[in-house]
């Protein structure tokens, strides 16, 4: 269960973003991504999920051995990629616990597991939603509609908690929430941590490293990895920000 | 006689049938003058063609090609099969339930109420035109009311007492199984009490091939202080030219929430006359369309604010795929007593395919000055963010697509209050929105 990324590149809209980026991640750890604002931290997310307009026009990701890139997102979400959104999305009109039933039963089927019956799955996900206080009330309204920002986040969460993922690629799930809001999530991201979970947890701040403690530390900037280290690195950035980066390949 | 005759082969053939079935149809000798002055202002007008601008983009002359006889009564009409027809959801809900097939009364049960309940009163229009109970009127000069005058041959006559509080919906059951291809007229005339409160649900469905020229008339008086939820289903299918007119007359303070879900009509125009009579009384009409193949669904609306502070809203929604075309016509007008007049009217057109058309035309008259209307109109296709959201979490690019498109279209039936009625007809969306994909290859 192993991610890799070979000297990926990636344009949006005709512009380069990502330009040769590389990285290993072995089964069962957690990778932090930090990096200045436009560095291509969200195209990664994106390209990992394969997110259309999110064009790859050289290098390649592998995961277990096989290539993501030639698959649909709904098929890269049956092999155990996930991706919590920096900006999770509003959909009216469907009701939180028919989306989550839906994509459990969409997965399961794809994985050749049997669907959940309605009393095991209603139990499944009032367990794990206690576990991460989102509300019954919120799983009663449509997804996300009316949520605040923190409910939004707990929410990506608690799908992470129901899918059960084997890679997750959790995108600035820090991002709008106050201190109280990341410790509440960053509990409900390290209760999902295993041997067989690997994460990449993509941030701009040190500070959601201080709840989730990561094993290794890259440093994104102009597209590319341009250092690797320990989860010292990160403190290391804080203090002395990202100039040095984007000055670097200017 | 008016040389520039409007009238061609079609319009030929319905004087002659009409001429051929008179004397069958039911009523008195009014009725009879009226229907022959119906049949008769039908001739210098014709079927109206796209140079009436309230057909512009319902073309009934170039549409109607065939002039189908009207329905031969017979006593062996097969009895339908509701539970496919109306889904058993709707066939099985506690309700007065009222069946005609092909245009006359077959069958009825008063579900959990009896017959001689206090609270309302029903009879089938053929009886009440022969006693002269009710008065046949031909209206203006709206072709499908003319021919509603001149064919009518049953329906419903529903009486709601003063103060009743009906708890169960009464819902009138149009079937067309025909065997034959061939025209079926039907009337209903409903009268609401003042302060009752009821639920009306029309259902119009059809079985078999053959093809059907359906015209559906409802006139509704609703009386002070009363509120009345009125469901219309649409489901006859793509052999089915359905012309459907509510002539609507709102009394005092009332509230009248009329819900239409329109499925897949050959040709289908669904017309609402409404005049408020009374001060204070609101209209909120929901509408939800589902079209594909080379359907043509038409809704077109006039409401006629001729009292001060009344409400008029109007949210109507239209699925399209094919190379079908919605069309809406929303006409508001607030004549210059009708101060404090709050209308709202929008229009939203979810396009599944590059071919398929969306017609809207609001129409705002005010000629008074102390009101508030407005209208809106929007046509968009998937929103490829939510698509991209949904797959992310595993659901499959089609699923994920009927989700979306079920949340779009489903949300003019969520006002309904009823749970058994919304939930019976969000599952004939969901099945409509599963079937997609045998029709449009």
């Amino acid at each position: 269960m192993m991610l890799e990324i070979k000297n990926l590149h990636v344009t949006v809209d005709g512009k380069a973003i990502l330009k040769g980026l590389s990285l290993t991640v072995p089964k069962g750890e957690v990778h932090a991504i930090m990096g200045p604002n436009g560095s291509g931290k969200s195209t990664l997310g994106y390209a990992l999920a394969g997110r259309g307009g999110y064009e790859v026009t050289e290098g390649e990701i592998l995961w277990n051995g096989e290539s993501l890139l030639e698959m649909a997102p709904e098929e890269r979400a049956a092999q155990g990629v996930f991706l919590a959104f920096q900006y999770p999305l509003e959909i009216p009109g469907v009701a939180t616990m028919t989306f989550l039933r839906t994509a459990l039963n969409a997965v399961r089927k794809q994985r050749g597991q049997e669907e959940h019956s309605t009393p095991a799955f209603m139990k499944l996900v009032k367990a794990k939603a206690k576990a991460l206080g989102v509300k019954e009330e919120m799983l009663k309204r449509p997804l996300n509609v009316g949520f605040s920002g923190g409910e939004k986040k707990r929410m990506e969460i608690l799908q992470m908690a129901i899918l059960e993922p084997s890679l997750c690629v959790l995108d600035e799930t820090d991002s709008g929430l106050d201190i109280d809001a990341v410790r509440i999530v960053s509990e409900g991201v390290n209760a999902l941590r295993s041997k067989e979970r690997t994460m990449l947890v993509i941030t701009h701040y040190q500070r959601l490293l201080d709840y989730i403690v990561p094993d290794k530390v890259h440093v994104l900037a102009m597209g590319r990895i341009q250092r690797s280290g320990g989860k010292e690195l990160a403190v290391e950035l804080e203090q002395s920000g990202y100039a040095e980066f984007t000055g670097w390949a200017a | 006689m008016n040389v520039m005759s409007p009238m061609g082969k079609v319009e030929q053939a319905m004087i002659e049938a009409f001429d051929k079935t008179a004397a069958s149809l039911p009523g008195d000798a009014a009725a009879r003058a009226v229907r022959r002055n119906a049949i008769g202002r039908f001739a210098t007008l014709g079927l109206p063609s796209r140079r009436v601008e309230e057909w512009r983009y319902t073309d009934l002359k170039a549409r109607i090609r065939t002039a189908l006889a009207p329905v031969a009564h017979t006593k062996t009409a097969k009895a339908p099969n509701l539970d496919q027809l109306l889904g058993k959801a709707l066939a099985h809900l506690p309700a007065v339930t009222f069946v005609f097939v092909n245009g006359r009364l077959q069958s009825w049960d008063h579900g959990p109420l009896v017959a001689d309940d206090p609270r309302f009163e029903i009879e089938a229009l053929h009886k009440a035109l022969s006693s002269g109970t009710i008065k046949l009127d031909a209206g203006s000069d709206d072709v499908p009311s003319l021919l509603n005058a001149a064919f009518a041959s049953d329906g419903a006559v529903v009486r709601v007492t003063e103060g009743a509080k009906l708890d169960v919906p009464v819902h009138l059951v149009f079937v067309s199984n025909l065997s034959a291809p061939a025209a079926v007229t039907v009337r209903n005339h409903i009268e609401i009490g003042r302060g009752a409160r009821c639920t009306i649900i029309e259902s119009h469905v059809a079985t078999g091939a053959a093809e059907r020229q359906t015209n559906a008339m409802t006139d509704i008086r609703v009386g002070d202080t009363a509120e009345v939820d009125h469901i219309k289903l649409l489901a006859e299918g793509p052999s089915a030219t359905h012309l459907g007119t509510w002539n609507v007359t709102l009394g005092r303070d009332c509230i009248y929430r009329p819900v239409h879900l329109t499925e897949s009509p050959g040709l289908a125009r669904n017309q609402i006359f409404v005049a408020f009579d009374g001060e204070g009384a609101t209209f909120d009409l929901k509408a939800a369309t589902l079209v594909r193949g080379k359907e043509h669904a038409d809704t077109t609306l006039v409401i006629d604010h001729k009292v001060p502070r009344c409400i008029s809203r109007e949210q109507y929604k239209c699925v399209l795929d094919g190379e079908a075309h919605a069309v809406f016509q929303g006409k508001v007008i607030v004549r210059p007593d009708a101060q404090k007049t709050d209308g709202k009217q929008m229009a939203q057109a979810l396009m599944l395919s590059e071919t398929a058309e969306f017609s809207s035309k609001p129409e705002l008259e005010i000629y008074a000055d102390d009101v508030v209307c407005g209208h809106g109109s929007t046509s968009t296709e998937l929103n490829e963010d939510l698509l991209f959201y949904l797959r992310a979490r595993g659901i499959p690019g089609d699923d994920a697509k009927r989700l979306l498109t079920e949340a779009f279209i489903a949300e003019p039936i969520e006002a309904i209050a009823d749970e058994a009625i919304r939930e019976a007809l969000r599952g004939r969306i969901v099945a409509w929105l599963t079937s997609g994909k045998a029709e449009n290859p």
